[in-house]
C-alpha cells in the first residue's frame, strides 16, 4: 500500500532558488508539491506555480512554522497520510526525501539532518536544549521532515498555532503526546542564499535563547488534552 | 477645590467616559466592567476619605496612604497581563484564520478551474487589512 503523499515547501522571498526545488522534487518524489508562500514580495508564488507545484499565499507573514501548518493543515482537510517538508532555498537535497519518507515506516516524524554542518555555537546550544528538554535529537531546526498521520493531526491543531519556530516547541508538543522521533543523517549543500534567520547575530541568538528555554521550563511533562481534532 | 472634590469629578467623569465609549462600541463588555468598577472606588474614596484608613489598618498597613499606591500597581500589573493573555488569544485566532483563508482561496481557484469558470483577478498587493 502506497500511503498518499504531500510535499510542503515554505517559502519566503525564494524566487531564486524556488523554481529549482520544485522541479527537482517532482523529479524525485511523485506526489503532489504545496508551495506555502509566506506573504512574500517578489514573484515566488508565480515561479513555484509555473515549476508545477500547487501554491498557497499567505495574506499575512506568519513565519516559517506558521507557513509549514498551514500546510500541514492543507494534507489534514485534503487526507494526505504523510507530510514531507523541505526548505525553499536548496539547502536540502530532494534525493534525501524518498529516504525520509521510507523511515516513516517505524516512526511517527523523521528529522533529516546534517551533524557535519552544525557550527560550535549551534552544538552547544542544542545540547542545551537536550538536557533541558530530553529530547534525543541532534539537530533540532532542520527543516527537512517527514510527518506521518498521527503528526500531521496532532501538529495541525490551534495548540500548535503560537509556536514561532518549527523547533523545540514543536518537537516537545510531538514527544509529549507520545510520538516517536527519529533522526537521520542527510548531507546538505551550504545554502545557496541567505543565511539562518535565527542565527544572524547575537541579539537574535540571545533572545532565540530566552524565549525557547521559558518554553522548555513550561512545558515539561505538559499533556494536550484529548479529543478535539483540528 | 479640595481633593475630594476632584476625585468626585475624575471618577464621575471616568464612569461617563466608560458608559460612553461602551454606548458608541468602542470598549467591549467585560472590559467595561472592570473600568467603572475603579471609577466606583474612586468614588467611595472621594466621598469617604477615611476609608482608605481603615482598609489600611484592617490589613496592617503602617502608613495608609500608600495602600492606594499598592492597590493601584497590583490592579496595573493584572491588567496588563490580563491583555496579553487577551493578546495571545487573539494572535491564534489572526494566524489560524489567515492560514484557512490562504487553504480555501486556494480552493475556491482550483473548484473554479475545474467548473471552467475564469480566474479571479488578485487582490492589491499586501492587502492586510
Amino acid at each position: 500500500m502506497h500511503p498518499s503523499c504531500l510535499i510542503v515547501i515554505p517559502a519566503l522571498n525564494e524566487s531564486a532558488t524556488i523554481a529549482d526545488v520544485v522541479a527537482r522534487t517532482r523529479q524525485v518524489m511523485d506526489c503532489p508539491v504545496l508551495v506555502v508562500s509566506d506573504a512574500s514580495d517578489d514573484d515566488t508564488a508565480a515561479r513555484a506555480r509555473m515549476a508545477g507545484a500547487q501554491v498557497l499565499e499567505l495574506p499575512i507573514r506568519l513565519g516559517a512554522w506558521g507557513a509549514i501548518q498551514t500546510g500541514l493543515r492543507w494534507a489534514w482537510r485534503h487526507g494526505f497520510r504523510q507530510v514531507l517538508t523541505l526548505d525553499a532555498d536548496g539547502q536540502h537535497p530532494p534525493e534525501a526525501l524518498p529516504l525520509l519518507r521510507a523511515r516513516l515506516a517505524d516512526a511517527d516524524v523523521v528529522i533529516g539532518t546534517c551533524p557535519q554542518r552544525l557550527s560550535l555555537a549551534k552544538r552547544i546550544a542544542w545540547a542545551y536544549f537536550r538536557i533541558l528538554t530530553g529530547l534525543r535529537v541532534l539537530d533540532v531546526t532542520s527543516g527537512l521532515r517527514a510527518y506521518g498521520e498521527e503528526a500531521i493531526a496532532l501538529l495541525a491543531r490551534p495548540e500548535a498555532s503560537l509556536l514561532d519556530y518549527q523547533d523545540i516547541g514543536v518537537l516537545m508538543l510531538l514527544s509529549g503526546q507520545g510520538l516517536a522521533l527519529e533522526e537521520m543523517p542527510v548531507a546538505m549543500r551550504p545554502r545557496q542564499c541567505g543565511r539562518s534567520r535565527v542565527f544572524s547575530n547575537w541579539f537574535q541568538v540571545g533572545r532565540y535563547m530566552i524565549h525557547t528555554t521559558v518554553l522548555c521550563v513550561a512545558r515539561i511533562r505538559r499533556r494536550l488534552p484529548a479529543g478535539s481534532t483540528p | 477645590m479640595t481633593l475630594p472634590v476632584l476625585s468626585l469629578v475624575v471618577g464621575f467623569s471616568l464612569a461617563g467616559t466608560i458608559l460612553y465609549l461602551v454606548r458608541r462600541d468602542h470598549l467591549h463588555g467585560p472590559y467595561a466592567l472592570g473600568w467603572l468598577l475603579l471609577a466606583a472606588m474612586v468614588i467611595v474614596v472621594a466621598i469617604v476619605p477615611a476609608s482608605i484608613d481603615w482598609v489600611g489598618r484592617a490589613v496592617g498597613i503602617y502608613y495608609p496612604p500608600i495602600l492606594l499606591c499598592l492597590l493601584a500597581i497590583a490592579a496595573l500589573l493584572i491588567k496588563s497581563l490580563v491583555s496579553d493573555l487577551e493578546r495571545s488569544r487573539q494572535e491564534r485566532k489572526i494566524r489560524r484564520l489567515s492560514q484557512k483563508l490562504a487553504i480555501i482561496e486556494r480552493e475556491l481557484a482550483d473548484l473554479r478551474e475545474s467548473q471552467g469558470l475564469p480566474p479571479l483577478r488578485p487582490d492589491h498587493e499586501h492587502d492586510d487589512t
